[in-house]
């Protein structure tokens, strides 16, 4: 843990932790669920290992990984960890954010943890439908929030839905893709399409 | 886009001409990013944090994306001070901003041309409209711009390509707000290519594909940019010498012969200074651009600048008001949609102050916009997950509208650029400084935007109308003119109606600066048409000895 003492930001989003613990008030300290998302333990994220993550720890990238396949399943089309989205997430964090929605982010991470551990399990060894009950509902009360600035958990599902379809299976598999569409029809009706939804 | 004019018409008339441009070459069809699928764009093609940081100015517009910042000049390397909030948007390669324009070409008016002078703001347009009509026609033609036929005395028609379609709801929206509003609905005329040319003077372009990615240049050559159009034409004929990386910042002026004998430019990369000479120089630069060229020319003839006599080069800044977008969502039309991807939206023609329409203030505006279903972005704020979200992956989503006003700005003197000789660029070049601001006809045309807007998405019967009230920086629609206006006055004006300075005419200014009101029309097709009869001019007095 000690090299990420000296990421910028660190102070800041130590501060945020201890607020976010003393907001939750749970029986898990966010430092405890902090640890164990940065603990050295955790299960290498599957399709990630070749490339360490930029932005989060493996333990991080786990769990947002579980997210946003919660989300995005495979069916019979591909799921978000088909399209790469837990990667496409950690790099979209390092490149796209500015520090101050970092922080907030990894503090959300966290705060995400410690409210799933109340029902006396880490989120990632819950059931499965445990979890998706659980992201369901953060999900929910997320949306109906002022959202401003975004939660976290919106922070993810923007972004999985962002890399899911900047993929070429999230995009190819669940719309009509065409490169050079060659002219444009303004009124179709939808039986004549191939698929109701064209990549645009 | 004038100085890709420029060259055309200069060496299709026989002129040995050098091009100079302080950015990098650009050569069609080679354009970077312009094949490449969404799959293989970086973040999603979204902009990140560096460039956010180093374009910070360009930032603001929403514009620049990985596929397409190569167009966007780096604002920390090419810093200028904002006395009041300006967003100067910088387009430094060869193309210029023709490689990233939206192509909206509409022609000025007879009243765009008469209004100065009937109501007594700035000064009197030199020309009229018939003057300039044909040089219209002939722009329209090679550029190849297509609309619809629409009779409209304050928007006139011109040689057009075929029409793109409005589609199912700008139909029905169209219908509604002639009805109940009598207002026109068109489609916009843009300068793509919606059929082969009428000409074969351009055998490099095609017809347009309905990508939508004319923003990163286009390898069809289906959309006009000097860079697929203009410097080929130039360039075939063997006339054209065209030079990337010089930053021509001064005018030579020799006080014997009472004329300007060429420019005087440092590389762009070595530093290395260079005179070039021409018997007759074409300022092209862009309104800034050619206005800090020409007031950094100091003389003892000109000690306020090349050309400055009357005090007005750098003055009479304009843009177009631009407050912000209105947006609705729209009920129905759940079974139909569109397929290919239009270059182009719709365009709701001045209708203010116009016939027996009576204002609080001067002028008016018109408003692009377009309706569509919306995508997945819709999910972005929704609880919905798993196996009932990709299901409803698999419909397009309701359908909604938004449309944004393009106002006039009117030529006010105190809305201005000069130069700040104390700081410097990191080429030791001084910074350019510039002070403009909209004002009280601009701001209570602003009100007139907004309500108009939710007035029609209204009167359509649309849902969850919003209307936004963003602060507006002049600068931002990058239309910015008027900088060295032409007039019959050589005492309040600082080119003739020829584009000739009036003080020097073997000079001549043929971008947005010679623009003596902004109208509320994209700009760049009146740039077109003056920059070709200014090169017609200056040849037939080059002919004639008069140069």
């Amino acid at each position: 843990m000690s090299e990420l003492n000296d990421a910028p930001g660190m102070q800041a989003r130590r501060e945020i932790l201890k607020r976010a613990a003393w907001l939750l008030g749970g029986a898990i300290s966010a430092p405890a669920a902090l640890a164990v998302l940065q603990g050295c333990h955790q299960k290498t994220e599957p399709g990630v290992a070749a490339a360490a993550p930029k932005f989060l720890t493996a333990a991080e990238l786990a769990l947002v990984a579980e997210i946003a396949e919660i989300m995005i399943p495979k069916t019979n089309t591909s799921g978000a960890r088909d399209a790469g989205v837990p990667a496409f997430i950690d790099l979209a964090l390092d490149g796209l954010y500015p520090a101050e929605d970092q922080a907030r982010y990894r503090a959300g991470l966290v705060e995400f943890e410690t409210a799933a551990r109340a029902s006396g399990k880490p989120f990632l060894e819950q059931d499965e439908q445990a979890r998706a009950d659980f992201l369901h509902n953060a999900l929910a009360v997320a949306v109906n929030s002022d959202r401003k600035p975004k939660p976290f958990i919106l922070m993810t599902r923007e972004l999985t839905l962002l890399g899911y379809f900047s993929s070429q299976v999230g995009i190819t598999e669940n719309m009509e893709y065409v490169a050079v569409p060659t002219a444009y029809h303004g009124c179709v009706p939808l039986s004549q399409m191939k698929k109701h939804v064209y990549w645009e | 886009m004038s100085g890709g004019w420029a060259a055309k018409e200069l060496t299709e008339k026989g002129l040995k001409t050098l091009v100079l441009d302080r950015g990098h070459m650009v050569r069609h069809p080679e354009y970077p990013t312009a094949l490449k699928d969404p799959w293989d764009l970086p973040f999603g093609n979204r902009i990140t944090q560096e460039t956010r940081k180093r374009k910070y100015v360009w930032s603001r517009t929403g514009y620049p994306t990985p596929a397409n910042e190569l167009w966007f000049t780096d604002d920390l390397d090419n810093p200028y001070v904002e006395e009041e909030p300006f967003d100067w948007l910088r387009a430094y390669h060869v193309g210029g901003r023709s490689m990233h324009w939206a192509r909206q070409s509409y022609r000025f008016s007879p009243m765009d041309f008469e209004g100065n002078a009937r109501e007594g703001v700035g000064i009197p347009w030199p020309i009229s409209y018939d003057e300039i009509a044909p040089w219209y026609d002939k722009a329209e033609t090679f550029a190849g711009i297509s609309g619809s036929v629409e009779g409209l005395p304050q928007l006139p028609d011109g040689k057009f390509l075929p029409p793109h379609d409005l589609n199912c709801v700008e139909v029905d929206f169209r219908k509604t707000i002639a009805d109940k509003l009598g207002r026109k609905l068109i489609i916009g005329r843009c300068a793509n290519l919606t059929a082969p040319l009428t000409h074969n003077e351009s055998p490099q372009r095609g017809t347009c594909q309905a990508r939508n990615m004319c923003i990163r240049g286009c390898p069809y050559g289906a959309y006009f940019s000097s860079v697929s159009a203009t410097l080929p034409s130039a360039e075939r004929t063997g006339n054209m010498t065209l030079v990337a990386d010089k930053i021509a910042y001064e005018v030579i002026y020799d006080n014997e012969k009472g004329k300007a004998t060429g420019v005087r430019v440092l590389d762009a990369k070595s530093g290395a200074q260079t005179d070039y000479f021409a018997k007759v120089i074409f300022l092209c630069a862009s309104s800034l651009g050619t206005a800090y060229l020409m007031l950094n020319s100091t003389s003892s003839r000109f000690p306020n600048g090349f050309g400055n006599d009357s005090g007005e080069l750098g003055h009479n800044i304009m843009d177009h008001n631009k407050p912000g977008g209105s947006s609705a969502s729209v009920d129905g039309y759940l079974d139909v949609a569109y397929t290919g991807r239009r270059p182009n939206g719709f365009y709701i023609p001045r209708y203010r102050n116009v016939g027996k329409d009576k204002r609080n203030y001067l002028r008016g505006f018109g408003y692009q916009g377009r309706a569509a279903r919306a995508g997945y972005g819709r999910f972005n704020d929704s609880a919905l997950i798993g196996a009932e979200l990709k299901q409803a992956f698999q419909e397009p989503g309701p359908w909604n509208i938004s449309m944004t006003a393009f106002g006039e700005i009117l030529p006010y003197h105190e809305n201005h650029m000069r130069i700040d000789r104390d700081r410097k660029d990191k080429h030791g070049l001084p910074l350019l400084v510039v002070n403009a601001v909209v004002r009280d006809n601009e701001l209570k045309m602003q009100e007139d935007m907004r309500n108009d807007a939710a007035e029609m998405l209204e009167a359509a019967g649309y849902k969850d109308i919003k209307v936004n009230s963003d602060d507006f920086h002049v600068g931002n629609s990058i239309h910015e003119m008027g900088t060295a206006r032409m007039g019959h006055d050589p005492k309040k004006s600082v080119l003739n109606k020829y584009n000739q300075v009036h003080a020097c005419k073997n000079v001549y200014v043929t971008d947005g600066s010679f623009m003596v009101s902004s109208g509320c029309q994209n700009p760049s097709l009146t740039y077109m048409a003056f920059t070709a009869r200014a090169a017609h001019h200056a040849v037939e007095e080059l002919r004639k000895g008069n140069l």
